[in-house]
């Protein structure tokens, strides 16, 4: 009851801070704040973020999102006083390591700052997120498709607002499917065996690339078999389980791939490989809902001959998908401008003119309900997907994503180290199931190594 | 009187060596003091910071990661080092005789490379080594052989011995070439004159005179071997799999304080390679004196 | 240790007497066209990866990778990609280079007074502690540089020097190497007979300093200089760690973190004809420095070499 009635006051300041912004002057006189009967932090009244709002504020944000500039001028323009400088300080590993250490030292460090979900955790359990529920964010979680949300809520706290996600599908170069003698996308993995094989009988092509170093895609495929390696209780207490049977088995499917032949194991996103997609080296390609709107301009020369379609399914009684990336906007404690940063961090990703632009512009697929049901989004006929609406395929995708995946607390060692043993596995052609045994006894060390309760 | 001009003169003296002393002390010995101070704590995720005294030494010498990465730089030191050396004496001797025809334009391309910084270096032969569309890939399609991967686990340590052979060459034989330059011509003139072949020239004349010029390449290549960054750190985004995290141990420090988190150890490592280096010197040094007695 | 050679530390304008001589006498030898033959061969090795990337810094994205690497493309795109190159993130690449220029050219300017002043009272005088220090200055020369470079980046941080100018800058100040060339240098090129006789006409020391002896270090200044400054000019480790500004990176920097675009997934950007061209200008400088300086960097890579 008292988790309900906290709930209803946050959802009740939210939405009152909303009605305060959108009528811009109109100040409102109720104090949510007092209205809260069971929490213990102090919620931000409609006055102070008024206040934070119209004081002259310097925002660093750190992002590699390109060009995500525009949307930050759109903000500017909406609160003229705030004043965000971007940075992009590298992408991925290098990027994280630059925020632990800024915020380590405690200055030089961003405001507000791009995460990717598998990594929320990560930067949560050395306390380095601002809590954003007393900011009104836990009123916004119903504006959300539920697994994304969930991929940024830690118990009670909000960590992050979410910007994109990479629900799972398949993209296929058409006209060499049909060279091949393939007429249907493959709807079981066992069809996508029998097609991988006419494709390497029939053409000179791949039906896909399995990059061995792209951990977040391997889970991701992990993740639509409904598999759970990782758990975390947000304390003391991981779950690693990368190697259980059930791991081991989509696995198997895949070393058969492998070793046959059937799937090329090139690195993925260097020269070599946006060539292998441009000159038809790899038919398809198994990736995130962010894709097709960056492989139209990443393989431009094919335009037209690409289609969409859902990953193939283990039980196509339970259609299901995994997710591969996307990114959230999360707030860090050092600042000292937390409420005009919160509001950074949610007004980019949820008022509709950024977040719409974020689609058609940085490839974006939308989390917010708003935006993939937004006609303008779902609607739109893709040329390069020979006028396929992608974008309606990828929205239902999206509704298909097993919404209990959880991360570990240590993403940054898990991907290189799954890099060492996995990937190593995958590029040697090698024995994958010995390959997630490593994986996990590494996994297993370090997390002892760093103190954590480990359970099986 | 001697005495207040001595006296004047060493104030002189240290005038002149405290700007360098005072950049040298806070640049240099304070993080170094630093580093070792925090050599001697761990932190961990859970229960953070704490003293373990020489509790991280103890665990790099038992963590393979690092103990692979000093063994590749073993590798490089004796597989690499005497292949670059040996080249860029061959070329310095060879420039040296005047024999070639061209030689000062020679001279200069062999040196270019060292004009490219290393990052530009490596993102370039990473192109170059593309096994489908790059150089190498494009080379060998032409002359019918199979596509090798020079990314790939088995060959990425050589490909990056290559890029550090191709980059440093001329400059250890710039080094020798000078050396060479200011042996007096009379010497072996006088020996041409009894009728000794350049290779014997070459052999009992220069390479002896020269010794000291050598032995700087020498000691410069084992400190450059130990502290191979930049190959694996812009490699690794198109070999993920091939190049572990402690690929080198000087690419390990940084993935452990920057990718793991865990400062403490990374000055560890950051430490125990210092050692390991001087040590090295230290035994290349005491060899080469060795041989400098005996010949 | 074995100063037994002649050096070749006098200032280098003019070539030796020996090196005339010897000049005559190479001209009169047999040419080997074997000789010939394998220092051109290995001679390709050295440049073919530099024409490799002259060529492809004239090709658009798609000839890139479809057209034989080492000869031009379907179109001459060189001007077009270094308009790219110089339209990236609003002209970023020129402030890159400038940044670059700044930093290699303040810390060379630097370290080079401070080695030479070190480097000269080694040479030149005798005082307490002058062998330790000297000793302990030549072991710096062994500490590798990163492992310096975390520590460096913790003190910085709480001074509160990262991610400015002086956090690339001041720790390249520091050039053991360079007090070591300098003294080595300065016992040859400045006679104590020439500082003599300046004390006896009643000069100062640091007046001698100043009007005679700088002079004569000139050229050995140059050579540190140089390498100085090629060393900054070419440092990623550095500026990766200390930097967080796009507007404050040097070149290595910079271009590395392009070519990392390819790989920001969904956001990802394929700009490698644009890396390609700005890798092939940034090298530019550097080569026109050591054409341009040649005799200096010869002459006092030998310094170190003779006298090592």
């Amino acid at each position: 009851m008292r988790q309900g009635a906290r709930k209803a006051a946050v959802a009740i300041t939210s939405i009152a801070a909303v009605a305060a912004l959108t009528l811009a002057g109109c100040t409102s006189d109720t104090d949510p704040g007092s209205d809260n009967t069971g929490g213990t932090s102090d919620e931000i009244t409609d006055a102070q973020r008024e206040e934070a709002l119209n004081t002259p504020t310097d925002l660093t944000f750190w992002t590699w999102v390109p060009d995500v500039q525009d949307q930050v001028d759109m903000f500017e323009k909406e609160y003229p006083e705030i004043h965000v400088k971007v940075e992009n300080v590298g992408q991925g590993l290098d990027h994280y390591s630059k925020v632990r250490t800024a915020s380590k030292a405690g200055t030089g460090g961003p405001d507000v700052v791009q995460l990717e979900y598998q990594f929320i955790s990560s930067f949560a359990q050395t306390g380095e997120l601002l809590d954003l529920t007393p900011y009104g964010a836990a009123g916004i979680a119903d504006d959300y498709v539920p697994w994304v949300w969930k991929q940024v809520v830690s118990g009670d706290q909000v960590l992050a607002i979410p910007q994109d996600s990479g629900p799972m599908g398949n993209l296929y170069r058409e006209d060499i499917m049909t060279a091949a003698g393939v007429t249907e996308p493959p709807a079981t993995w066992a069809d996508y065996k029998t097609a991988a094989e006419k494709v390497r009988a029939n053409t000179d092509s791949y039906i896909s690339n399995m990059a061995p170093g792209q951990g977040a895609g391997w889970l991701g495929l992990l993740w639509q078999a409904g598999v759970k390696p990782f758990g975390y209780d947000g304390s003391e207490n991981v779950t690693i389980n990368v190697n259980s049977p059930e791991a081991k088995e989509v696995m198997a499917y895949w070393q058969d791939m492998i070793q046959n032949d059937l799937v090329s194991i090139d690195p993925d996103f260097n020269d070599e490989w946006y060539q292998g997609l441009n000159q038809g080296k790899y038919a398809g390609w198994l990736t995130a809902a962010w894709a097709p709107v960056f492989l139209s301009g990443a393989a431009e020369d094919t335009s037209g001959l690409w289609r969409a379609a859902p990953l193939p399914q283990w039980d196509t009684s339970k259609p299901a998908s995994g997710n591969q990336g996307g990114s959230a906007d999360a707030v860090l404690k050092t600042t000292k401008n937390p409420i005009a940063a919160y509001e950074l961090a949610k007004w980019i990703n949820s008022a509709q003119e950024p977040a719409l632009l974020f689609t058609t512009q940085q490839n974006f697929f939308p989390t917010a309900i708003s935006v993939l049901e937004d006609p303008v989004f779902v609607d739109q006929e893709s040329d390069f997907y020979g006028g396929q609406q992608v974008n309606k395929l990828f929205a239902d995708i999206s509704t298909t994503v097993d919404t209990d995946w959880q991360w570990l607390p240590f993403m940054e060692f898990a991907y290189s180290s799954f890099n060492e043993t996995f990937g190593a596995a995958v590029a040697a052609k090698g024995d994958l199931a010995a390959g997630l045994d490593a994986w996990q006894d590494a996994l297993v060390d370090y997390a002892q190594q760093q103190g954590f309760t480990v359970n099986g | 009187m001697t005495n207040a001009i001595q006296r004047k003169q060493h104030l002189v003296a240290y005038g002149f060596i405290l700007p360098f002393f005072a950049v040298f002390a806070t640049m240099f010995i304070a993080p170094l003091a630093y580093s070792g101070y925090l050599s001697f704590f761990a932190h961990k995720l859970v229960g953070g910071v704490k003293f373990v005294a020489f509790g991280n030494y103890v665990r790099a010498f038992q963590d393979p990661a690092f103990l692979f990465g000093l063994g590749r730089t073993a590798l490089i030191l004796l597989v690499q080092v005497p292949i670059m050396l040996g080249l860029a004496l061959f070329f310095a001797l060879a420039l040296d005789s005047g024999r070639a025809r061209g030689s000062k334009a020679v001279r200069l391309l062999i040196f270019l490379p060292f004009a490219v910084p290393g990052v530009v270096a490596v993102l370039m032969w990473g192109y170059i080594y593309g096994q489908d569309f790059g150089l190498t890939g494009q080379i060998t399609r032409a002359l019918g052989l199979p596509p090798t991967d020079f990314l790939s686990d088995q060959l990425i340590l050589f490909s990056i011995m290559n890029i550090v052979t191709w980059a440093f060459v001329g400059y250890n034989m710039i080094i020798l070439y000078a050396a060479l330059k200011s042996i007096p011509s009379e010497l072996h003139e006088a020996a041409e004159i009894d009728g000794a072949s350049q290779w014997r020239l070459a052999w009992s004349v220069k390479i002896p005179m020269i010794w000291p010029a050598i032995f700087l390449t020498i000691i410069f290549s084992v400190i450059g071997s130990f502290q191979i960054f930049n190959e694996p750190k812009l490699l690794v985004e198109i070999a993920p799999t091939a190049i572990t995290q402690g690929f080198t141990p000087n690419f390990y420090a940084f993935n452990v304080a920057f990718v793991n988190q865990d400062i403490n150890y990374a000055a560890a490592i950051a430490f125990l390679l210092g050692f390991v280096i001087m040590i090295v010197s230290y035994v290349v040094q005491l060899s080469m004196h060795k041989r400098e007695v005996q010949s | 240790m074995t100063a037994q050679l002649t050096p070749v530390t006098a200032p280098p304008r003019t070539p030796s007497k020996s090196d005339k001589r010897r000049k005559a006498a190479s001209r009169g030898k047999r040419r080997s066209n074997l000789l010939t033959l394998v220092m051109w061969l290995s001679v390709l090795y050295f440049i073919v990866p530099l024409i490799w990337l002259f060529m492809s810094a004239t090709k658009d994205n798609s000839d890139l990778f479809t057209t034989f690497g080492l000869w031009f493309g379907h179109d001459f795109n060189l001007f077009a990609n270094i308009r790219a190159v110089f339209a990236y993130q609003d002209g970023i690449y020129a402030r890159w280079a400038l940044n670059t220029g700044i930093y290699a050219g303040v810390a060379a300017v630097g370290a080079t007074a401070l080695a030479t002043m070190a480097g000269y009272a080694f040479a030149k005088y005798k005082f307490p502690g002058d062998k330790l220090l000297f000793a302990i200055t030549l072991g710096a020369i062994m500490i590798p540089l990163t492992a310096l470079a975390i520590p460096t980046y913790l003190l910085f941080s709480s001074a509160h020097l990262t991610d400015t100018p002086w956090a690339v800058i001041l720790p390249s100040l520091v050039s053991p190497f360079g007090v070591f060339l300098m003294r080595v240098y300065a016992a040859d090129a400045v006679p104590d007979s020439l500082m003599q006789a300046a004390r006896v006409d009643g000069a100062g020391e640091y007046r001698i300093f100043w009007t005679v002896s700088l002079r004569l270090l000139a050229p050995g200044m140059v050579t540190v200089m140089l390498f100085t400054f090629v060393a900054t000019w070419n440092n990623y480790f550095l500026p990766l760690i200390m930097l967080n500004s796009g507007r404050l990176l040097p070149l290595t920097v910079g271009l590395a973190q392009q070519q990392a675009t390819s790989a920001a997934g969904g956001g990802a950007q394929a700009l490698f004809s644009t890396v390609i061209a700005g890798a092939f200008l940034s090298i530019i400088p550097l080569v026109i420095v050591f054409l341009y300086l040649q005799r200096f960097w010869q002459t006092g890579l030998a310094t170190g070499g003779v006298k090592g």
